[in-house]
């Protein structure tokens, strides 16, 4: 494990002729999770998926887990990459089990742990249930379940808690200390960085586009 | 390159399994397909040997024209929260392809195979004799099929219903004149052989450049 | 921007060279003076395929080296290529109806062009409906591929079947007979409408070159990114 798992030096990316972040510097070192603030529009979900090598930098030069995000070795890196994001990424007409069956066979992993993980998050009496006839907050729980089967070293959480109960929640903390307990790191957006804090070591805040001294508001 | 054969087998398997639980191809656009060959006799006259002269090729072209919309069927259609799970698991894109690819040809047989008999009805066609056409069932289906789910990767998100079926009609002509042709062929006596070999050439073409273009379009995100 | 005009000026006086030629020739001996559609069909059917080609040329280069100016070249070739493209099948159903009573034939030839007239469509459309450049180059790119990789199966099974059908009686390319005056008179015009693809050609690479620096200024420094659209709420003025 490189010891920087996120090192990016002054980053930026534009979609088509808009830019959406600038010289951007930022370095997370193996181990640490920090939390992601800023915003509406500031530029969060684009970095998360520029962390995740979806998107190329169109400036500066970036690297994760110790591969640089323009170069053909991204794609090999990418399956140690685990990103939630707004939208659950599950097959609505699949039922939950079949799902993850699915990306476990892709992945290569053994089916045999999916029971194990849909239990683990609560959904093992709902696994044969359609993705499409379960409500947000169990989909979430469902992509859960799929981020504890690929088990990522950089673990990329977009508005974490968002529909979340209490007890689900507490999964947000075990998936976070599960990717620093394996010598990753760990990104969470939120926007309730009091409900995050005693998971984060740092916060990073992102003002449009560009990262702000936290509290400060000035880049 | 088993690697490659299993993930493209488990998103097939997907993409089928996802259609017997929607019946998008088999309840909607097979009975679309199945309207459209009782509308022409009505638009054209009912007479009896003209409808016998142009039953094959008005199946050919039912199946060419709406078999696009198999291939651009809204449940194979993958989200952009799919595409970014599927990339990030490391699915290879050429088994993506080519997983869509055997669904799409898959289902496209099954189109095929429930309007034949349709059309044979509806035009008094009578197909005794007509064995070779089973050849050409196949390679329409998978050139079709493929044909489809490449200007599906090309157009991606770009208004695919519209602009998928208006790449895929003008160059689909080599398989509709195959296989109109070998069906006129095998009615009159005449060699079929020729256009069994383009439809086969087509097939490849169409495969090679599927698989090559994979991944260069999967990374041109937007 | 200065811009060179010597390939406008050029083209221009080629194109007036070649309407004096088409006009000075004597009318031909079946079809009279509507032999002269020739000197436009003609060329413009060469431009059509001449384009198509040049569009394949600059998606091959630009999959090889992801440079812009093979994106603009391809782009800007199917646009004009489009144009002649059109305007062939249009002249050529001028052709049919004048010579053989009939708007439209089933000749090889003439079916192939206006199959490729949908294929430029698709190409345009795809260009149309994506936004970031770069991706629109690729993808664009990949369809230049993939329709020049099958117009010639197109051609081959179009020509095959038409050899197969009786051909009816009056139906043979041309049918005009070309003595040495008229082939001159054609060759000119075939240069000048090459100039004149190479003009346009030029102008639409210039305007897209031009398009895109000015997009780039407007990406730099001083322009605020999408995020700073979005402000705080104001509640006071909402109730």
């Amino acid at each position: 494990m490189p010891e920087a798992v996120i090192d990016l030096r002054a980053v930026g990316v534009r979609l088509g002729d808009t830019p959406i972040l600038r010289n951007l510097h930022l370095r997370v070192a193996a181990g640490e999770a920090i939390g992601l603030i800023g915003a509406n529009g500031s530029g969060k979900t684009t970095l998360l998926r520029l962390l995740a090598t979806l998107l190329a930098p169109t400036d500066g030069e970036g690297a994760v887990l110790g591969v640089s995000l323009r170069s053909p070795e991204r794609f090999a890196v990418r399956p140690r990459i685990g990103l939630i994001g707004h939208t659950p990424g599950l097959y609505p007409q699949l039922t939950l089990e079949e799902n993850l069956a699915f990306i476990a066979r892709i992945a290569g992993i053994s089916a045999a742990a999916v029971h194990e993980v849909l239990d683990g998050v609560g959904l093992g009496l709902a696994r044969h249930r359609r993705a499409a006839a379960c409500s947000h907050g169990m989909q979430r729980r469902g992509e859960f379940a799929r981020v504890m089967l690929t088990r990522p070293d950089l673990l990329l959480l977009d508005e974490a808690h968002a529909g979340l109960d209490p007890q689900a929640a507490e999964l947000v903390a075990h998936l976070v200390n599960g990717a620093r307990r394996r010598g990753g790191a760990a990104v969470v957006v939120s926007h309730e960085p009091g409900r995050i804090s005693p998971l984060v070591d740092r916060f990073v805040e992102l003002q449009a586009g560009a990262i702000a001294e936290p509290g400060t508001g000035r880049p | 390159m088993t690697g490659l054969w299993r993930q493209a087998w488990e998103v097939a398997r997907k993409d089928l399994r996802t259609e017997l639980r929607t019946g998008e191809v088999l309840m909607i656009t097979v009975p679309f397909g199945a309207a459209a060959l009782m509308l022409i006799p009505l638009a054209i006259g009912v007479d009896a040997p003209l409808l016998e002269r142009v039953g094959p090729g008005m199946y050919w072209s039912v199946v060419l024209l709406f078999g696009v919309l198999v291939t651009v069927r809204q449940s194979a259609a993958d989200g952009p929260a799919q595409m970014d799970l599927l990339t990030l698991l490391g699915l290879d894109p050429a088994a993506r392809f080519a997983g869509r690819a055997g669904a799409s040809t898959l289902l496209l047989l099954v189109f095929e195979a429930v309007l034949a008999p349709i059309a044979l009805a509806l035009y008094g066609n009578d197909p005794r004799g007509w064995w070779w056409v089973l050849a050409v069932l196949p390679l329409v289906a998978l050139g079709l099929g493929l044909l489809g789910t490449l200007a599906g990767a090309i157009a991606a998100s770009v208004a695919s219903t519209t602009l998928v079926p208006l790449i895929v009609v003008p160059l689909s002509v080599p398989m509709l004149l195959a296989a109109a042709q070998v069906t006129e062929g095998i009615r009159v006596g005449a060699t079929i052989f020729g256009w069994l070999l383009l439809l086969v050439v087509m097939d490849l073409l169409l495969a090679v450049a599927g698989v090559l273009s994979a991944r260069p379009l999967q990374e041109a995100t937007r | 921007m200065r811009r060179k005009v010597w390939l406008d000026v050029a083209a221009g006086a080629l194109l007036a060279g070649a309407l004096a030629a088409a006009l000075a020739v004597p009318p031909e001996r079946n079809m009279g003076d509507l032999a002269r559609i020739m000197f436009v069909h003609v060329p413009a059917a060469w431009l059509a395929y001449l384009a198509f080609a040049v569009t394949l040329v600059g998606s091959v280069a630009y999959l090889a080296t992801s440079r812009m100016k093979w994106d603009r070249l391809a782009a800007g070739s199917a646009e004009v290529g489009v144009y002649f493209n059109g305007l062939t099948v249009a002249l050529g159903m001028i052709w049919g109806k004048s010579t053989w009573g009939v708007w439209w034939t089933w000749d090889a030839r003439l079916v192939l062009t206006a199959i490729m007239f949908f294929v430029y469509l698709g190409y345009l459309g795809l260009r149309r409906g994506i936004a970031d450049p770069v991706a629109r180059a690729r993808r664009s790119a990949w369809l230049g591929v993939l329709g020049a990789v099958q117009i010639p199966i197109v051609h081959f099974s179009v020509v095959w079947w038409r050899g197969l059908h009786q051909p009816p009686s009056v139906i043979r390319p041309g049918g005009v007979q070309m003595d040495t005056e008229f082939r001159l008179a054609l060759a000119i015009a075939v240069l000048a409408f090459t100039a004149l693809y190479a003009a346009l050609l030029r102008r639409h690479m210039e305007n897209a070159l031009a398009e895109e620096a000015l997009a780039a200024r407007l990406a730099s420094e001083e322009v605020e990114v999408a995020g700073a659209a979005i402000t705080a709420p104001r509640y006071g003025e909402v109730d």
